[in-house]
């Protein structure tokens, strides 16, 4: 791959994906771009982009976007989120909301970790949580539908105990259980795109996002957020993430790492 | 605060010494036995906060070390993770219920042990 290939590689993932592919990753995106060349049937992945740059199918272009956004997930990542998630603001959000019913967002969600470990949490309580979970990948999507995981993904952060509960063992591999998959809707979502219903939920989990994106789509995507939270929504973030210097619309809780909540003047503008 | 100990037990040298660096990164002080016996004479002794455990070993295997364990006075301390090639969902059940704490199939990785060791609240980590 010659460093022209990659420039453009970076502008293709920052405007269809918002994605900000640093040039630290031109190794790791050379090594994964190999096995797409592959599969598409190019020599190798310098005849692959140079027919994607002279002749752009857009089939093609999302593959190569697909291959190189960051996947990277586990079974409750942050177990503290999940700790105060599942402790505090689920019991608070079912005995306050009508019918005990409680709509959740993981925005981002990858292969479906995420998802999964908040709908074991609801299950274990007998909650009532309606959970979508979309991203922009669609191979990611379609695993997270299948709910199928190697040994390696699904001991990163389950218990044993947790994992013969909710999943059964198919030959090497370990696939979620009918009654855990039924609780998630998977669906592919470009956050970037205008949301193409007007849904609100009471949480949302968009974790280990901002830090990939363009820093010029990030007050974007929170203004996005924003708006599909209810106004007594919570937020979360990565540990690591922070909306202030790209959004004035959420604050942080304190004492609950990663935790936000629309800011006074985000309510104030609503009203 | 006194270092936090742990245990390998594992017939395979080259096993406990992987081990052994994925725990003492994590700051654990390590020790090693090779079978079951050798490491349920060693908890006779002094009782170690976690011990990491293979299934099939000569003399001992690691269930038998288990129950064996879990029957000494403060044998209920250690938190005890089976380490071990042995997959099958009815055998990692059978081990939950002899009395361990959680369970790691091989292969596995240094996030895989720390996550593991953060549920059984061995070490504290925001992962």
């Amino acid at each position: 791959m010659t460093p022209e290939d990659f420039d453009r590689l970076q502008t293709l993932l920052a405007t269809r994906a918002g994605f900000r592919l640093t040039r630290d990753r031109m190794h790791l995106a050379e090594h994964r771009l190999g096995p797409v060349a592959r599969r598409e049937g190019y020599h190798n992945v310098e005849a692959m982009l140079s027919s994607l740059w002279s002749k752009p199918v857009a089939s093609l272009g999302w593959a190569v976007i697909e291959a190189l956004l960051n996947s990277e997930t586990w079974f409750r990542r942050d177990r503290a989120v999940f700790d105060v998630f599942s402790r505090e603001l689920m019991p608070a959000l079912t005995a306050a909301r009508p019918g005990g019913k409680v709509r959740l967002w993981s925005a981002g969600a990858s292969t479906g970790q995420e998802a999964y470990s908040l709908a074991i949490a609801a299950l274990e309580a007998r909650a009532d949580a309606e959970i979508i979970a979309t991203d922009l990948s669609r191979p990611a999507i379609e695993k997270a539908t299948s709910g199928l995981y190697t040994s390696f993904e699904i001991q990163r952060g389950l218990s044993a105990r947790t994992m013969l509960r909710w999943f059964e063992q198919v030959d090497e591999h370990w696939r979620a259980r009918p009654e855990l998959r039924g609780a998630v809707t998977f669906e592919r979502a470009n956050l970037l795109d205008e949301p193409a219903d007007d849904r609100k939920f009471d949480v949302i989990f968009c974790r280990h996002v901002l830090n990939d994106l363009e820093p010029a789509r990030r007050a974007r995507v929170l203004d996005m957020l924003e708006r599909r939270l209810v106004d007594d929504g919570c937020l979360f973030l990565g540990l690591d993430e922070r909306p202030e210097g790209d959004s004035i619309a959420f604050r942080p809780v304190a004492g609950r790492k990663g935790l936000y909540v629309k800011a006074p003047s985000a309510l104030r503008r609503a009203a | 605060m006194d270092p936090r100990t742990c245990l390998i037990v594992d017939d395979s040298r080259i096993i406990r010494k992987v081990a052994r660096r994925i725990v003492e990164d994590l700051g654990f002080e390590v020790d090693e036995a090779a079978d079951g016996a050798e490491a349920l004479t060693y908890c006779m002794g002094v009782m170690p906060h976690v011990v990491l455990l293979d299934w099939q070993m000569p003399v001992m295997d690691g269930l038998a070390f288990l129950r064996r364990l879990r029957d000494l006075p403060n044998g209920r301390t250690p938190k005890v993770l089976f380490c071990t090639i042995e997959t099958r969902a009815d055998r990692i059940a059978e081990a939950l219920s002899a009395g361990a704490d959680d369970y790691v199939m091989k292969p596995f990785d240094g996030e895989i042990l720390l996550s593991k060791l953060a549920e059984v609240g061995a070490v504290q980590s925001p992962s």
